[in-house]
């Protein structure tokens, strides 16, 4: 008789798509019903998997149709299992398995709206946050800014693309309308994406705007974050910066080394 | 008022069926304050820091009894158990004060990797201590009972030297658990590996029985011959109204939860299954009266 483990494991490498005979053989009756009967299991694994990869997925699924993503996701499936009981996870990687599959072709914006996608379930799942204390900043003394390290908002993600991704993206979910052609070429994405409440929000950022969120993000100070901005833009202003992401609720608190 | 919005806290939950609650029906539910006696919600749609589902959560909570339902815990699984997601267990209990916390009498996973499906376990003394040993593990790291559920099934391992219901009423007297009587899937896997459901139920101690789950399955064919399939996605067919019947005579007054997923139908479907689970068992305390 097959230990638990051994059962287990036979089971799940058929369900994954490997081995199908020793699993087939821990199941009561004959072989062909058996074969049946796992295979009732094996299209719900597959199923599941594959609703949840396309609840995070809707544009990549849009894009690149019904039959090629029911392929993919099987694909997906076998080479980066679910590793967490809740699904929601399952699709960790994706971006980068589309880039591996569509390295120098037509394609390779896929993998971008696919990284896009996951950053946008990212925010949409993160805590919220109070907006940053004016007050306590104005207490700084003037010597101390350099010094402060800004929190970004927990559902904030920067993003960039060598494509219009987020165009791309937009004329892609929420419509069934054919979408429009759209020029791969006519610009790239710099862009914040935020939830404030409910309300998803993306906020296009310059260069050297998206310098400075990303030395935020990394846990630098400010004067080394404004360094971050000047370098990747001539004309960045920082005091500006600062006072349009705080408005935005997307810089939302600070630390301080000088007691205020 | 209806008197759901002074039963928010304490005490067991209510005799009146209760209904499986879905995030399409989030904002009906918030903006019309439905006559439903409780809600059951499942754990993981729950586990974000943030969002909207959390967020109509709760709000619903605010006004509702809760019962939070786990699919993804992978009890009977012999991996390590998933401290992150007990951990997150955790926080949504703390956060949305459940009167009930259940999961699955099945394994999902092994080897760090999740089918994300309930699949049954081998019913066997091994398998007995080791899905009971866990569910006590369960219960010590959240301070409180959890339910099990039996879970329909399509295939029977060779290895079992059980019964069912043998395997359901040892793990509870294993692990002290509680149980999850879900009439629709033991009349499925009565129908797909040909029992007596009300054997089954004959099976089952009185005491540990404490949640009943209705819903509706589909058949597909195998061979000839239907087997049928937990889809969720129908009404509770008659011979399942027939076994909460004897399930009623049986156990009692055990709070009753309509369960819909596949094929959502619109709220007042749920609510009129609700409603007949309700006079059902109006009819039966009548005819013992």
């Amino acid at each position: 008789m097959p230990s638990l483990r051994e059962l287990q494991v036979h089971v799940m490498d058929a369900l994954l798509g490997a081995g199908l005979p020793r699993a087939t053989a821990l199941i009561a009756g004959s072989p062909t019903e058996a074969e049946r009967r796992f295979g009732v299991y094996a299209n719900t694994v597959q199923g599941n998997f594959r609703d949840a990869l396309h609840s995070t997925y809707p544009a990549v699924r849009r894009l690149v149709g019904d039959d090629y993503f029911r392929q993919t996701a099987r694909e997906f499936q076998r080479r980066h299992p679910s590793r967490s009981g809740d699904l929601v996870h399952c699709g960790q990687g994706f971006s980068d398995y589309l880039a591996q599959l569509h390295p120098d072709d037509g394609f390779t914006y896929l993998a971008d709206v696919a990284r896009l996608e996951w950053l946008i379930q990212e925010s949409l799942l993160a805590a919220e946050h109070a907006s940053l204390d004016l007050e306590s900043l104005a207490r700084v003394p003037p010597a101390a800014y350099d010094g402060l390290r800004f929190e970004l908002h927990p559902a904030l993600r920067l993003f960039e693309s060598r494509y219009p991704a987020l165009a791309i993206w937009e004329v892609n979910v929420g419509s069934d309308a054919e979408p429009p052609t759209l020029d791969l070429r006519s610009g790239a994405d710099l862009i914040a994406i935020m939830r404030q409440r409910l309300q998803l929000q993306f906020h296009r950022l310059s260069a050297g705007e998206h310098c400075f969120l990303r030395a935020f993000e990394q846990g630098e100070c400010f004067s080394a974050a404004v360094d971050c901005g000047g370098e990747a833009d001539a004309a960045f202003a920082a005091s500006a910066a600062l006072q349009r992401f705080v408005a935005a609720g997307a810089v939302v608190a600070f630390t301080s080394t000088v007691k205020t | 008022m209806s008197n759901h919005l002074e039963n928010s806290d304490g005490g067991p939950l209510p005799a009146n069926a209760g209904i499986g609650l879905r995030a399409p029906h989030h904002l009906h539910v918030l903006s019309e304050s439905p006559d439903v006696s409780w809600f059951e919600a499942h754990s993981e749609n729950y586990f974000a820091e943030g969002g909207s589902h959390v967020e109509c959560l709760s709000r619903i909570r605010a006004r509702y009894r809760l019962s939070l339902h786990g699919v993804g815990l992978s009890l009977g699984s012999i991996d390590p158990l998933n401290r992150e997601h007990l951990g997150n267990l955790r926080r949504v209990i703390a956060r949305f004060e459940p009167t009930l916390v259940s999961e699955h009498l099945s394994w999902s996973s092994v080897g760090g990797q999740f089918a994300n499906d309930l699949l049954p376990l081998p019913y066997t003394e091994e398998a007995l201590r080791h899905v009971g040993s866990r569910i006590a593990q369960v219960q010590d790291a959240l301070g409180r009972q959890i339910l099990l559920e039996n879970v329909s099934s399509y295939m029977q391992f060779s290895a079992s030297t059980m019964t069912e219901w043998e395997f359901v009423a040892g793990v509870a007297a294993e692990s002290g658990c509680g149980i999850l009587l879900d009439l629709n899937n033991v009349y499925v896997a009565a129908h797909n590996h040909e029992f007596d459901s009300h054997h089954y139920l004959e099976g089952i101690p009185r005491h540990i029985v404490q949640e009943f789950h209705l819903a509706g399955f589909s058949r597909i064919d195998l061979d000839g011959r239907d087997l049928l399939i937990d889809t969720h996605g129908t009404p509770v067919c008659d011979a399942v109204w027939d076994l909460y019947r004897a399930a009623l005579r049986r156990f009692g007054n055990v709070p009753t939860l309509i369960e819909w997923d596949t094929n959502l139908p619109s709220f007042d479907v749920l609510q009129a299954q609700a409603r007949k689970a309700d006079s059902l068992r109006s009819a039966l305390r009548a005819l013992a009266a």
